[in-house]
């Protein structure tokens, strides 16, 4: 029998996503025998993060005060929302250096089937968000999935209903993608989604 | 049928649904030809670079692999068929429900070709923006007829008289349809012309369109046993907004 503490402990970590029964007594051994500073790190932030962290009221993603630091700043264009299933996202398109408009975090995405539907979801907050009179394009920038695809479609039309301008990323071939490496699925969609080349002008 | 330590191949085949399996896998529910509604187990589906993750998409014909005798099974391979655009929008939706329906009221491992061909059928009629209320009202009816629920609509009931457009009839689930007088009928109605339309699946009518959604609507949650419908409340709460 092990100690009701290490019980617990093991017990807890597995809330982790991904992390099973064996996973979690790996990670409890780990903290508690080789590395009882990080372990008591791990501690401390956590329960600070708990304490402070909160969504941002304007964007939705975590933040310590009421805005956070890039809402709140003014070199941000206010009139471009663009609309992410997780920090995660928002973090990859922040690398890209192409975007200067604003972010909303869903945190989350529909999934009928799984009982997550818009109130969930939380969309009345996102709705209220995309109407304060000073956005005028909302971008839907979820993901290629059917659950991601049902997201965007749905909260296109509420915003579309409201007068908003609501533009989706595109997709197809990734940039110095080869036809020949590429799945078939992305090469069907490209093709039905192809555009038409420029015209020389004049 | 299934025999233990069977091997299936090529087995053609779509996702209904998938839910997170152990710390890197999805157990999937798949539609297949020749085996039905089938569990899956895609080992490691959920890692980030695995090739299953992207593949493993409701509403896409696949094939696939998979070996196993008991209720939940291994899969191998799966192979994206192709040639047919994905979903959006309202078909999106639709496509959902349908998957719902088929996951609560199919038993696993009970094969129905002729449901698995009107249900390619319908992904594809919805794939290609056909009008999306008939499709449903179509796939419903043969959903039933496959469940063995079958309704006969060309008979009243007792008599076994054909169907007569001008009368009204109500559904009595033990015996079928009974002719009523139509000023009784009150909104649980259905006229015989109606009945005429859904046998031969022509459901374009406004008219008929309203009276076979509800007959059928009232009919699937009688099946579904007081099950609610995920989708169907989803879709209503998007109304709402
Ligand atoms: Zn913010």
């Amino acid at each position: 029998m092990s100690p009701t503490s290490l019980d617990e402990l093991i017990d807890a970590l597995r809330c982790l996503p991904g992390v099973g029964p064996k996973s979690a007594q790996r990670m409890a051994y780990h903290l508690l025998q080789r590395d009882q500073r990080g372990a008591e790190r791990l501690s401390k932030a956590l329960s600070h993060a708990l304490r402070v962290l909160r969504h941002c009221a304007r964007c939705n993603t975590f933040c310590e005060g009421e805005v956070c630091e890039r809402c709140a700043s003014s070199r941000r264009d206010s009139r471009l929302l663009c609309v992410v299933e997780m920090p995660v996202d928002l973090a990859m398109l922040e690398q890209t250096h192409a975007y200067q408009g604003l972010y909303y975090v869903l945190m989350g995405r529909l999934s009928p089937l799984d009982g997550i539907g818009p109130r969930e979801l939380g969309l009345e907050k996102l709705i209220a968000r995309a109407s304060d009179g000073t956005v005028e394009e909302v971008i839907l920038a979820t993901n290629f999935t059917n659950e991601g695809e049902v997201t965007a479609h749905t909260i296109g039309e509420l915003l579309r209903a409201r007068g908003l301008k609501v533009s989706r990323i595109a997709r197809g071939l990734p940039v110095g993608g080869e036809l020949e490496h590429s799945d078939t699925g992305t090469i069907a969609q490209a093709l039905l989604e192809r555009r038409p080349t420029q015209e020389p002008s004049g | 049928m299934a025999s233990p330590r069977q091997r299936v191949d090529q087995q053609p085949g779509f996702i209904l649904h998938s839910i997170p399996y152990r710390e890197t896998s999805l157990i999937v529910e798949a539609l297949t030809r020749e085996h039905g509604r089938v569990a899956l187990i895609a080992k490691g589906a959920r890692r980030p670079h695995s090739t299953l993750r992207g593949l493993l998409m409701a509403f896409q014909p696949l094939w696939l692999d998979w070996s196993g005798g008991g209720e939940l099974k291994t899969l191998i391979r799966a192979e994206w068929q192709g040639g047919q655009p994905l979903l959006t929008g309202r078909a999106l939706l639709c496509g959902y429900y349908l998957n719902e329906l088929l996951v609560k009221l199919l038993a696993r491992e009970d094969a129905h070709p002729a449901l698995f061909s009107g249900y390619a059928e319908v992904l594809r009629d919805l794939s290609q923006g056909q009008a999306t209320e008939p499709l449903l009202r179509r796939f419903e009816l043969r959903l039933l007829r496959e469940l063995g629920y079958g309704l006969d609509l060309e008979h009243e009931a007792a008599t076994g008289l054909p169907i007569r457009p001008e009368a009204a009839y109500v559904y009595d689930i033990e015996r079928g349809f009974v002719p009523v007088n139509p000023t009784e009928g009150g909104a649980a109605g259905v006229s015989g012309r109606v009945l005429q339309n859904m046998a031969r699946e022509a459901f374009t009518d406004p008219e008929t369109q309203q009276q076979a959604k509800l007959l059928l609507r009232r009919l699937l949650n009688h099946y579904l046993g007081g099950q609610p419908l995920q989708s169907r409340r989803v879709f209503m709460e998007l109304q709402e907004l």
